[in-house]
């Protein structure tokens, strides 16, 4: 009431309407200006290193740190951009398209993103071979830089090897007098003994994000290959409807669960207390970054054995999941600093025991002393050092990396269906249509067979 | 949208309603005079930049219509709208009747119990946007959640990945965005429902209305306006669903599809494959829809109706 009797008189209202619409734009100005007024652009310091780290690499960052205290060094942790996220592409685009950002190195768990981060529209990689001395990445295996090399140059180093060997419980194979398959055969053939004889233990799982790597790409079935230029993504090839067939089986009996090992529900059920893993084909950084630190196996249980053969084929050929690279940013105003980290944490940073590198060093010396305090390691029933060794060199090398993530569409085309119950057989149709559907939004050429 | 209702706002009924809104709008400019840099900054301008991006290719040529039918051609796209219409679908539908239903209740009963009810209802809303999908993230899991009898025996799901399987997750994320935004929604209506004057609700009951007469022939027409206010929100906001799947994404490690909303497919084509002038394309289509459901709703409620 007393407000509106103050626009009784004329003269009144409009002073009070002037105040207020002062007091609007003042308002209006402030505001905005107040929001923005920590953005301003301090400048890159030359001398300043910038490394996106994922949590498992977190430790040779702060090491890294700790070694060079003068360093004005800014760690960031992100997901790593595993499991096929883009969270990269994202950031990079963001970054190219504000003019600054970027930061001066990446460690990425995707083995595919230099490949995309070498090229348009991202432009993010810089060439390292000037940045690392020649000598240094001789040491590197071939088939591992070969990996890094786009367009004839090398856009970055593996941190390690990600080779897919046998892992199993020693302690309850003994236990149970079953002798460690050699073939995928003899593997699928006790994964079914298994089922009646100890119903509840497992052979190996197929839930992960990663699971076609694992059981397609060491079994040469043909998802990615490049060919003059063309995609070739075949899932009906014998080499992918073979392997299908035979997990089918290992599925329906229990014995190869769709689910994840990264999740509780497997942790419960499989891990710990429960020790049901009795044998399970995965990479070498599963060594005791999993059977330990996530499904709390007990000591002296697990070890490796040798990738598996299919029956007596030769070359034994097996996967990959992983070997996360190292990639410096093309745009970093000190790529000297940038290159200085990326040797030391791939060729120096080397602890032993429990504190070990979770990955094989894919830097030949590295390897070596990671081998020899493995050799040695009382977590393990056996030296599992000879098995992961001679699968180094095993990779096949007829998968090659792309510049989109195939992990998401393994994921839900498969995973999803395999959980509510369809057969790997059935799916490899629909996994094969829907690859193709991804590598043609990303701008490839793409036969089918 | 708000652009939708402001202009419409402005259309004149009658010559004596013009004129005496000519002197209402000096008086109102004042009061919207603060909000007006921040509409243009943050609504207006983004919206001509999008419709700009959606007619030029990347180089900044004329495109036409090419961004929306290769958008629209794009194989993500018809299952997303999909999903994002089914789950709008679900949410809307539950919104509008439960919370409706839920208001009248309370409104029938003594002051003091709808007041803990109100606050109870509210509760679950206090937890916003990305939080809340983290505690339905556990709440989902059969192995921890507290109600996980409920998923066992209703949703049938004895693992994480059962309970967000592809034709379970409309339902879910229309389960997290209804306990989310149930509660302040509920609020808003029995507020609306304290603008009835006592005595037309006194005079129903004199002509020998019952509770059920009194709600759903006075009580309901009266708070029409309110209704179709929250419906034209929650559609606006239910088909531009992003945060839900995008954490479910990354929770569940990629079984559920990173474009599985379509404002989730324009982020992708924007920053994943550079392709801003396809993703402003598809946030047109989205504006497009959620400015259609409005004027539908608001011509057929007389939302700006200002005589009665």
């Amino acid at each position: 009431m007393r407000l509106l009797g103050r626009f009784a008189s004329p003269r009144s209202k409009l002073h009070w309407l002037r105040r207020s619409l002062l007091l609007s734009l003042a308002m209006a100005v402030v505001l905005p200006a107040g929001a923005c007024g920590d953005d301003s652009d301090k400048g890159k310091d030359s001398s300043k290193l910038t490394i996106w780290v994922d949590a498992v690499r977190l430790p040779v960052a702060e090491a890294y740190k700790k070694e060079h205290p003068d360093l004005n060094l800014d760690i960031v942790t992100y997901d790593g951009d595993g499991n096929g996220a883009t969270t990269m592409q994202t950031k990079i685009q963001l970054w190219n398209r504000t003019g600054k950002g970027w930061p001066d190195v990446v460690f990425s768990q995707q083995v595919n993103d230099p490949v995309w981060m070498a090229q348009k529209p991202f432009e993010f990689a810089a060439p390292l071979n000037d940045l690392i001395p020649a000598d240094l990445i001789s040491k590197w295996p071939a088939p591992s830089t070969a990996q890094c090399t786009v367009n004839g140059k090398l856009y970055c180093v593996q941190d390690n090897l990600a080779q897919v060997v046998l892992w199993y419980n020693k302690k309850l194979m003994d236990q149970f007098g079953y002798t460690v398959p050699k073939t995928w055969q003899e593997w699928a053939a006790l994964g079914s003994k298994v089922a009646t004889e100890h119903p509840g233990y497992i052979v190996g799982n197929i839930g992960d994000s990663y699971g076609h790597w694992i059981y397609l790409w060491g079994n040469q079935c043909p998802l990615e290959q490049l060919n003059g230029g063309k995609l070739l993504i075949n899932s009906a090839d014998s080499h992918c409807t073979r392997v299908a067939s035979m997990l089918d089986p290992l599925v329906k009996n229990g014995t190869l669960p769709p689910l994840s090992v990264f999740t509780p529900d497997f942790a419960g059920k499989y891990g710990g207390a429960a020790d049901k893993v009795l044998m399970m084909p995965g990479p070498a950084w599963y060594a005791q970054a999993v059977f330990n630190d996530t499904l709390h196996i007990p000591a002296g249980e697990i070890t490796a054995a040798p990738p598996l053969q299919w029956e007596s084929e030769t070359p034994v050929t097996t996967g990959q999941v992983g070997g996360g690279p190292w990639i410096i940013a093309k745009r970093s105003k000190n790529l000297k600093g940038a290159a200085d980290f990326v040797i030391w944490a791939t060729t120096v940073f080397n602890p032993s025991g429990k504190d070990a590198r979770p990955g094989y060093p894919a830097y030949g010396p590295a390897a070596d002393v990671w081998l020899k305090d493995m050799a040695t390691n009382k977590y393990f029933a056996a030296d599992p050092t000879p098995a992961l060794k001679g699968a180094a060199d095993k990779i096949w090398t007829g998968w090659h990396l792309v510049t989109y993530p195939d992990q998401p569409v393994w994921s839900n085309t498969v995973v999803t269906q395999l959980v509510a119950g369809k057969s790997l057989s059935s799916l490899m149709q629909p996994f094969g249509d829907a690859l193709a559907q991804a590598a043609q939004a990303s701008g490839y050429t793409v036969i089918r067979q | 949208m708000t652009v939708t209702i402001k202009a419409t706002g402005q259309k004149p009924v009658r010559a004596q309603v013009t004129r005496k809104r000519g002197l209402g709008t000096m008086r109102g400019l004042p009061f919207v005079l603060p909000y007006l840099p921040f509409l243009v900054a943050f609504g207006i301008l983004p919206v001509a930049y999008a419709f700009y991006l959606a007619v030029t290719t990347d180089t900044g040529g004329w495109a036409g219509f090419d961004n929306f039918t290769r958008t629209v051609r794009d194989y993500r796209f018809l299952p997303a709208l999909e999903h994002i219409l089914l789950y709008t679908g679900m949410w809307l539908g539950s919104l509008i009747v439960i919370v409706v239903g839920l208001a009248l209740l309370l409104h029938g009963r003594a002051n003091r119990v709808t007041s803990t009810f109100r606050f109870l209802f509210y509760i679950p809303g206090a937890l916003a946007g990305a939080s809340s999908v983290l505690v339905w993230l556990f709440m989902l899991d059969p192995s921890v959640s507290p109600g996980s009898f409920l998923l066992r025996n209703v949703l049938g799901s004895h693992l994480f990945v059962e309970s967000i399987a592809p034709g379970k997750l409309p339902f879910v994320f229309a389960m997290i965005a209804f306990w989310t935004g149930a509660g302040g929604w509920i609020v808003v209506m029995y507020g609306a429902l304290n603008t009835i004057p006592h005595d037309l609700e006194e005079a129903a009951r004199v002509d020998g209305a019952g509770p059920i007469t009194i709600a759903l022939r006075l009580k309901l027409p009266l708070i029409r306006k309110w209704i179709a206010y929250m419906a034209i929100l929650a559609f606006a906001t239910g088909t531009q669903l992003f945060v839900e799947p995008q954490l479910v994404n990354q929770a569940s490690l990629g079984q559920v599809p990173d474009t599985w909303s379509s404002n989730q497919l324009a982020y992708q084509l924007a920053f994943r494959y550079g392709d801003f002038n396809g993703a402003a394309a598809v946030s047109v289509d989205l504006i497009a829809v959620a400015l259609i459901a409005a004027v539908v709703v608001v011509k057929r409620t007389g939302l700006f109706r200002i005589e009665d």
